[in-house]
């Protein structure tokens, strides 16, 4: 089902009824911010927080029995996902989910979430999707896709599974006019220029799927960049795309222990440090910071094509916004890349 | 094991302790269900409460059910796994990693070099190996270890060497009372090396040091990168790919190794 328009009255009205999570970080919000929200440029929180907690109890274990991690919980409409974010998803579904071995708390809430994206109607000063084979719209990877204009939506539902929860939450919709499509397009055409235009002077020009030829972490050419970070972990905890994590156990009682998995940070000296303290044992493979942040921006413009075909950044600038050291990811690429 | 619950461990139980050496003990585990392994796949090991780590058992994968861990004491999970006694209750994940690539091994003369616990994932792989040595021209085993009273499984290598396709050497740091063996560090066992060097595949495990001046000794000798198979330690926490910090370059080791060929991963920088 293409082309259909839904005002927007309507949808603040079915979505009061609806256990929805606006896109940021996923959480619940008062349903006019979510609609505004959806003409603003993309938040500064991704939908990651929900879909790949930071913090999450993964089972139970203690003498002689284990125990499997809590139920997913109820499927949920995330609502307002960017092209971006359903890039993010796409690289997490290949890195998570399809190798041997599948990321039991992702996979369920994956799973479980209607995904409901919006074009871009504004776009952020750092986002530089179009830098890296993306566009500010969303063609891809959602069940619901909201194209704003005029008073409403133009509505696209690409599975059954939208359809499904179009139907839920009562939205009905009616054939979009031939002025709301070409508003669409306009609008559309618009944001992707302003995108390419505040990115120009970046030089970034990377095709989806292609492994950048990047100094190695060993090459001090990334000092002038590591000079400025302050290792906050600010950068990997924003990435919608960054999911490295680290398990450890608690003890909640006399033999029964609980196994947590936490976020963390492949910038910071303890990621990557091993054991032995003797001196024919090298602590950590990576001793340098801008060995680190070399790791992390060869995973994402290097490795991860190698690994999956997918470039591991999505262009969504956050980092940038989020960095402390002022670090633009932009300028660190385009003055490294060949 | 379900992949859904593969961070929780499987309870197993711990039924005997060998003290191996001053440093190093052999845990022998019997897990409720015998956890199938190739030689060189890794378990993650649970002192419930503690933490995990990762250990390459050092048993014949022929027999499951009863599964050896050999551990170093080097920090806390390894102090605390030092001190279990056996009845005690532990956990199990895996195996996870690839293993040792014994089936492209059919006419090579095979070369095992260990230092210090480095020998306890190469016995797996030793006895591996032992069990049929029709398929391989030869195996030739070189140790060496920082003192006699380090020495790894001691009591087996005139057993090992026992069979006319297998020769070990083994070497100590320093000269000391009783010992009429070699002296030095294990690269001094791999000068004019006398095997057939194009139908060599070496497998190396020990510390990062000794990796390292092992690899340059090799190729010093002729074997190319092809011919090296070096067993990789990085932090790992999941082992099932996931978690991302055991990365060299593209590669996991938890998922692409342990063990790489040293090609794969000759240019990374900070290999060793
Ligand atoms: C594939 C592989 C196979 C290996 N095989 C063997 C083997 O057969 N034999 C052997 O002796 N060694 C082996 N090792 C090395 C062994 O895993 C480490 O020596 C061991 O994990 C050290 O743990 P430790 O806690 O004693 O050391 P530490 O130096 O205390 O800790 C190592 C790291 O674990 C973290 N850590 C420590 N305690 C905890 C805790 N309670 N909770 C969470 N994290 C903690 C620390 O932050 C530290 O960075 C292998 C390593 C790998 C990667
Ligand atoms: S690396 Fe930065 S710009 Fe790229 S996806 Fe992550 S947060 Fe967004
Ligand atoms: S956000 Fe910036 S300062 Fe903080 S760790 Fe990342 S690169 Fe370094
Ligand atoms: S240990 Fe988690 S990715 Fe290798």
């Amino acid at each position: 089902m293409t082309g259909q328009y839904l005002s927007r009255q309507k949808l603040a009205e079915a979505l009061a009824d609806e256990q929805c999570l606006w896109s940021a970080a996923g959480e619940q919000v008062e349903v006019c911010e979510m609609i505004a929200g959806l003409s603003e440029p993309r938040s500064p929180l991704s939908p990651k927080g929900w879909l790949y907690p930071s913090l999450q109890s993964v089972g139970q274990y203690g003498d002689g029995f284990t125990s499997p991690p809590a139920e997913a919980p109820a499927p949920r409409a995330i609502i307002g996902l960017r092209a971006c974010e359903l890039a993010a998803l796409k690289y997490l579904d290949k890195m998570l989910l399809e190798g041997q071995f599948q990321e039991p708390v992702y996979r369920s809430r994956r799973k479980s979430a209607v995904l409901v994206s919006t074009d871009c109607a504004a776009a952020a000063p750092t986002c530089f999707c179009t830098s890296v084979g993306g566009l500010p719209l969303a063609d891809d990877g959602y069940d619901v896709n909201l194209s704003p204009v005029e008073g409403g939506f133009v509505v696209d539902v690409a599975s059954d599974r939208g359809r499904a929860w179009l139907a839920a939450a009562g939205l009905e919709c009616i054939p979009a006019s031939a002025d709301q499509l070409a508003q669409r397009d306009r609008i559309r055409r618009a944001v992707t220029e302003a995108v390419e235009s505040q990115n120009r002077s970046t030089g970034l020009e990377v095709a989806q799927g292609q492994s950048l030829v990047l100094p190695d972490d060993g090459d001090p050419a990334w000092q002038r960049y590591a000079a400025d970070c302050v290792e906050c972990g600010a950068c990997t905890n924003i990435c919608p795309t960054c999911y490295c994590f680290y398990l450890y156990d608690q003890a909640l009682g006399p033999g029964l222990f609980e196994r947590v998995r936490t976020w963390d940070s492949c910038i910071l000296g303890t990621y990557h440090r091993m054991a032995g303290t003797t001196s024919n044992m090298k602590p950590t493979p990576r001793p340098r910071l801008r060995s680190r942040l070399a790791n992390r921006v060869l995973h994402k413009f290097t490795y991860a094509p190698q690994q999956c075909g997918l470039l591991g950044c999505v262009g969504c600038g956050r980092c940038i916004e989020a960095c402390l050291g002022a670090i633009d990811l932009r300028q660190v690429v385009g003055e490294l890349q060949p | 094991m379900s992949t859904s619950d593969s961070y929780i461990p499987t309870p197993t139980e711990l039924v005997e302790v060998i003290d191996e050496t001053p440093t190093i003990k052999t845990l022998v585990l019997a897990p409720a269900e015998p956890m199938s392994f190739k030689a060189g796949q890794f378990i993650q090991l649970t002192l419930p409460g503690v933490g995990e780590g990762p250990f390459t058992p050092s048993s014949s994968p022929s027999h499951p059910e009863r599964i050896s861990i050999t551990i170093l004491r080097t920090g806390t999970v390894t102090e605390r796994l030092h001190e279990c006694r056996p009845g005690q209750v532990l956990g199990l994940r895996g195996p996870f990693g690839k293993g040792y690539p014994i089936d492209k091994l059919a006419g090579k003369e095979v070369l095992v070099v260990g230092g210090g616990v480095g020998l306890a994932p190469l016995r797996a792989l030793i006895l591996t190996l032992l069990d049929d040595l029709d398929p391989i021209k030869r195996m030739s085993i070189r140790y060496g270890a920082r003192g006699m009273e380090e020495l790894l499984f001691r009591r087996e290598y005139d057993q090992w060497a026992s069979h006319a396709k297998v020769d070990m050497q083994v070497t100590i740091d320093n000269p000391q009372p009783g010992w009429q063996g070699p002296t030095g560090v294990v690269t001094t066992l791999l000068k004019d090396l006398d095997m057939t060097l194009p139908e060599c595949t070496a497998f190396v495990c020990g510390p990062g040091i000794m990796l390292q001046f092992t690899t340059q000794a090799l190729e010093a000798e002729g074997l190319t990168a092809e011919q090296i198979y070096l067993s990789m330690n990085r932090r790992m926490s999941c082992g099932m790919g996931l978690c991302g910090r055991c990365n060299i370059g593209k590669y996991y080791l938890c998922k692409d190794g342990p063990d790489m060929n040293y090609a794969l991963i000759k240019d990374a920088p900070n290999v060793f």
